[in-house]
């Protein structure tokens, strides 16, 4: 595709064309220069680590037998090795850096090439994206850089991270990414947002000393206290430092990381952003949200916050367990009535907890002493919903077209209750929806209505360059029109 | 009784069982398995143990064996799928039953497998892959003309329904 205007790099073309070219290929661009800084400064603990291993090997292995144990001269060549060790790192650093680059080539696709020794050429296909990240380490923070990680839909290794880019042009791709994605023209790139929620930091130190880890956290050291006092021992002690340590850190690991929490709404979806010391930002395309879970544990209750885990198809995928920062998580906490409401905007009408509950009959009572009066599913026109828990109540909310497929188990005690348990399976990630305890005959016929369900609403679905879809109610328009998807 | 086999009843026409040199086969891997290492331990502790020890461990062994025996007939024979119209329903289990439905809009991929000692006795493994990982429906013990004609069957109205991911 020849343009008549020079495909400048990056993000300088303010001219205007009438014409709606979707694809515009971009010349390839290298990263920030100083990529090969942030790679430099994130290898010296390693560096000072190997340093110190070859210092004191040598060191106390030849030296420190004879009588004047050359301590400069040990501390120098210590010195000296690291540098010559930082310079390779710097030098491949540098290599890597130079030959990484990235672009849009004519098909709307986005290319990277990159390797020093191998050549590397990967092209995503933005027609599958799923998710684009911007995050900023901490390292990257500090000189102002941040990376973007771009990830489709497909198994093993989907995704590509650029380091480094600056802020702005790291906001600026990821626009550009989702909008190309969403079928727009590239340089319409900044989408406007405005933020829905922010999470007031008050209340996510709160929500978290509140959390039932935590909680049994206390009482577990509550207890041990009363056994480490009254006998005295060190192993109460011991026990002390594990029951109350690991709770704090995962609270404290919390805190980090779902500081200052927001999201915003913008036409290529809703944007998550959060983090202490490193920044995460994450979009979730319309459409590709496959379920929701809203969770509250025990002591939320009095102020009815709730917590939202969703799963997106392609990240938090159990067999990639490297996945990044707040993936799965929608909300970490707010009030019922904001969650919803930000819920409606990923899964429209879906924010409702109004459904005509099926409730588990109550001889189940035996079998789940605890939970059995929350056990319950629900069917609306547009998704299945299941109700468990106890201590931490869970609300599980799948859209038909999401449905998998659909599971009915029943153990020998299940049997003996004439109950059974009805399972929707979705995409891997947070979410499972499970509909415990059911009557066996309400369950049979909530699995084959489920699967009912599930076959209609597969013909509704959408296009994947949601930019460009059409209205759900109006038929499709014919062959050809319609962008070539997945 | 009757009403619990309700529960997990096909709904229409009746399941389509799996062959019964599953069982065999099975068993064969079972007896395989478990006779030597319930023989080496009767032997090793007849000649260090007082005699009721090696006495003990081959009556709980064969005890095991023949439960064993009995419990593969019956789990093999609760295979059982049924085609319908818009999805396939795959049921198995005894004593905890399961009872899996997929619509053929969802599947994304359908594996046949069989190993060495499936290939002996001439059954495969047909199973079914959706985009969720827990979805899990397996027919093993088909024949294998059996199984490739369900794989086609499947990968026929899977791209009929399937409009996208």
């Amino acid at each position: 595709m020849s343009e008549p205007s020079p495909p400048s790099d990056g993000d300088a073309s303010p001219v205007e064309v009438a014409a709606p070219a979707l694809e515009v290929a971009t010349s390839p661009t290298h990263t920030h220069p100083l990529t090969v800084l942030v790679t430099v400064m994130r290898s010296i603990p390693a560096l000072l680590a190997a340093g110190l291993v070859l210092v004191l090997q040598s060191g106390l292995g030849d030296v420190v037998d004879e009588i004047d144990v050359n301590v400069l001269g040990v501390v120098l060549g210590g010195i000296a090795l690291l540098l010559v060790l930082g310079a390779v790192v710097a030098g491949f650093a540098y290599l890597s850096w130079s030959r990484l680059t990235y672009y849009f080539d004519d098909s709307g696709d986005l290319r990277v090439d990159s390797g020093v020794l191998t050549k590397k050429q990967r092209r995503l296909a933005l027609s599958r994206l799923q998710a684009v990240d911007v995050n900023q380490p901490l390292l990257a923070r500090v000189v102002g850089m941040a990376e973007v990680k771009v990830e489709v839909a497909g198994t093993g290794d989907s995704r590509v991270t650029l380091q480094y880019l600056t802020f702005a042009r790291a906001q600026a791709f990821r626009n550009e990414v989702l909008a190309r994605a969403a079928g727009l023209r590239p340089d319409v790139s900044t989408a406007p947002q405005n933020v829905i929620v922010t999470v007031p930091t008050g209340d996510l130190l709160l929500s978290l000393l509140l959390s039932s880890t935590t909680l049994v956290g206390v009482v577990a050291t509550v207890g041990i206290v009363a056994i480490a006092v009254l006998s005295e021992g060190a192993i109460g002690l011991v026990a002390l430092l594990i029951t109350g340590g690991v709770p704090i850190f995962a609270a404290f690991g919390q805190f980090v990381r779902f500081f200052g929490f927001t999201v915003a709404e913008s036409p290529d979806g809703l944007r998550l952003r959060s983090g202490l010391t490193s920044t995460q930002a994450q979009t979730v395309p319309p459409g590709r949200v496959h379920a929701i879970e809203f969770e509250q544990p025990l002591l939320w209750r009095r102020k009815d916050w709730v917590r939202v885990q969703i799963t997106v198809a392609g990240a938090g995928g159990a067999e990639d367990g490297q996945q990044s920062g707040t993936t799965g998580t929608l909300l970490p906490v707010a009030p019922r009535p904001v969650a919803e409401s930000v819920v409606d905007r990923v899964l429209p009408g879906l924010g409702t907890m109004d459904y005509e509950w099926v409730p588990a009959p109550s001889r189940v009572r035996v079998r789940a002493p605890w939970q059995w009066r929350n056990l319950a599913t629900a069917a609306s026109e547009t998704a299945f919903v299941a109700r468990r828990g106890r201590i931490v109540r869970r609300v599980a909310v799948v859209p038909h077209a999401r449905t998998q497929s659909v599971h009915l188990t029943q153990g020998p005690w299940q049997r003996r209750l004439d109950v059974a348990t009805v399972r929707v399976d979705v995409a891997p990630g947070p979410v499972s929806v499970l509909g415990l305890h059911q009557d066996a005959a309400t369950a049979r016929a909530s699995v084959d209505a489920q699967a009912q369900r599930a076959h209609a609403a597969r013909q509704l679905a959408g296009p994947d360059r949601w930019m460009t879809a059409p209205p759900p109610s109006t038929p499709p328009p014919p062959e050809g029109l319609t962008p070539a998807s997945g | 009784m009757s009403a619990v086999d309700g529960v997990f009843a096909p709904p229409s026409e009746d399941w389509v069982r799996v062959s019964p040199k599953l069982i065999t086969a099975r068993r064969l891997v079972l007896s395989v398995v478990l006779v030597p290492v319930v023989l080496v331990l009767a032997l090793v502790t007849a000649f260090t143990a007082p005699g009721w020890v090696p006495a003990t461990i081959a009556a709980v062994g064969l005890a095991v064996l023949v439960w064993a025996w009995w419990l593969i007939g019956r789990r093999v024979r609760s295979y059982g799928y049924c085609e319908r119209a818009d999805d396939l329903l795959v049921t198995s289990g005894i004593l905890f039953r399961r009872l899996v439905i997929v619509p053929y809009g969802r599947m994304q991929l359908v594996d046949v497998t069989a190993g060495p000692i499936d290939r002996s006795f001439g059954i495969t493994t047909v199973q079914l892959h959706t985009a969720a990982a827990t979805s899990d429906a397996a027919i093993p013990g088909l024949a294998p003309d059996e199984a490739a004609a369900l794989r086609d069957r499947l990968s026929a109205v899977g791209e009929q329904r399937s409009a996208g991911l």
